[in-house]
């Protein structure tokens, strides 16, 4: 034993220089490194799992606004029709009162033409009359009486002619 | 023309290397005892030349507080405690979740330690286990490592009794050392036995004599056939509890020795390469035991721990 050197002061004071070792590593090395091993695998685990729930709350915001986009689409959709009904009646509303205005003022400017034309008749008539009563006043030399043989000319004109009032 | 390169040197500064490595080997060789023997003394200088080595095996000592004797072993011993005590300290006394680049060594020192504990024993065996494997590969390791600094062996002092002793020598060439970490391992491995499975349990895989008294019992009653197998299975089991007994104690000493051996064996190895073939022929001695320290280690560290698997595995082989 002695050849190889051994002796109980040095064994025991190699076993207290484990001992210390021990203790100094489980202190500042295996404590403290396991247990950030630890809290960094938990961390990993958590931010994976917050990862996972992180996807699924996107996902269904995404759904959400596709949703909510759809609906936003029919709703304009929809405006748009209401838009287009408004305009189309708004344009036959315009169109028929257009139409009426139209038509009151062809009618209108038929009586006036109508008015206008019994008036000129109504002169040439006269005029005629005039001439005629003139004219057979010359053929027989006498001057014939204006007043009775107007309503006797007015009368064959009325019969005859072609120059009749309101037609 | 593009500069040719080889070994990603230039071509010029890799021939004078090589003239260089190729002088020193030849200098070595004719300083070395091994060239002397073959051409005598070619008038080199002494301070070339290496004296012829001589091994002790007890730890020398350096000086002795109280008539306690503090060995040169001793004392590199508490120098690697400092070195791995101040190297984890220097990690772990600013540890950060997101870790720098000394604090990634040492995770991944103690992370692959952890995992071998791990994968070996389970999880909760393994961390039970860690703290010794771990400081046992460790102490083993750093020792091992630190004896191959050059120079290490070159600091001679005179003790208080008037030898010339090595300030530093690798502690695992001390027995004491070796032997104090074998004893480490075997207490811890009972101490794991007798906890995980009880004192009756765990003495019965080394004492098993149910099984032989179950069938004498059987062969009193008549059961000639059956009892006479049980007889000789039980027989059988008690001879190899009782072997499996010796054997843990044996492994203190295959502990021992085996470290005590490998790492005094390279060490003497490296002083007979000095002396044969200074500077170049120690060289892949080196490299050879850096491996061998790392191996010594490992293996310490991973015998322990399986056998410290295999005493905490409940065996149950009388039940089938």
């Amino acid at each position: 034993m002695g050849e190889l050197g051994i002796n109980l002061p040095s064994l025991l004071a190699q076993l207290v220089n484990f001992g210390i070792l021990l203790g100094i590593l489980y202190l500042v090395a295996y404590k403290p490194i396991m247990k950030m091993l630890d809290d960094r695998a938990n961390r990993i685990k958590e931010s994976m799992e917050q990862t996972e729930v992180i996807k699924d709350k996107a996902e269904k915001a995404e759904e959400e606004i596709a949703e909510q986009l759809k609906k936003a689409g029919r709703q304009s959709q929809a405006v748009i029709d209401r838009g287009v009904r408004t305009g189309e009646e708004m344009r036959q509303k315009a169109q028929e009162e257009a139409k009426k205005e139209t038509e009151a003022l062809l009618a209108r400017a038929h009586n006036e033409i109508r008015r206008e034309r019994d008036g000129v008749i109504d002169d040439l008539r006269r005029e005629f009359a005039d001439l005629t009563i003139l004219a057979a006043g010359k053929v027989i030399d006498r001057t014939l009486d204006k007043k009775a043989h107007r309503q006797l000319i007015d009368k064959v004109l009325e019969e005859g002619t072609e120059l009749k009032k309101g037609g | 023309m593009p500069e040719r390169k080889i070994l990603g040197t230039k071509r010029p500064i890799f021939i004078i290397g090589v003239v260089i490595l190729l002088a020193l080997t030849v200098i070595s060789f004719l300083a070395g005892a091994l060239g002397q023997s073959f051409f005598g003394d070619i008038g080199l200088p002494s301070w070339l030349s290496v004296d012829s080595p001589h091994p002790e095996l007890p730890a020398g000592e350096i000086f002795s507080i109280g008539g306690f004797a503090i060995t040169n072993t001793m004392f590199t011993a508490w120098l690697s405690i400092l070195l791995l005590g101040g190297f984890f300290y220097a990690i772990t006394r600013r540890i950060k979740l997101v870790p720098g680049r000394l604090q990634v060594v040492g995770e991944f020192i103690l992370g692959w330690l952890y995992n071998l504990c791990k994968d070996a024993a389970g999880e909760k065996n393994g961390r039970r286990f860690f703290p010794i494997v771990a400081t046992l590969f460790l102490f083993v390791l750093v020792n091992a490592w630190m004896n191959l600094i050059p120079g290490y062996g070159a600091v001679l002092i005179t003790n208080s009794h008037g030898e010339a002793v090595h300030l530093l020598r690798g502690a695992n060439t001390d027995i004491n050392m070796p032997l104090a970490l074998a004893l480490v391992s075997f207490v811890a491995v009972e101490y794991w036995g007798f906890s995980s499975l009880g004192t009756g349990t765990y003495l019965k895989k080394f004492f098993n004599f149910g099984p032989f008294f179950r069938s004498l019992g059987k062969l009193l009653k008549g059961k000639v056939k059956e009892g006479g197998m049980g007889l000789f299975n039980g027989g059988v089991t008690i001879f190899v509890g009782i072997l499996e007994f010796f054997l843990e104690f044996v492994r203190i000493l295959s502990f021992t020795f085996r470290l005590f051996g490998n790492m005094t064996g390279g060490e003497i190895l490296l002083l007979m390469m000095f002396f044969l073939m200074p500077l170049i022929g120690a060289l892949p001695v080196y490299g050879l035991e850096l491996l061998v320290g790392f191996v010594q280690a490992l293996i310490f560290g991973g015998l322990t721990l399986s056998f410290a698997t295999v005493a905490v595995a409940s065996h149950s082989e009388d039940e089938h």
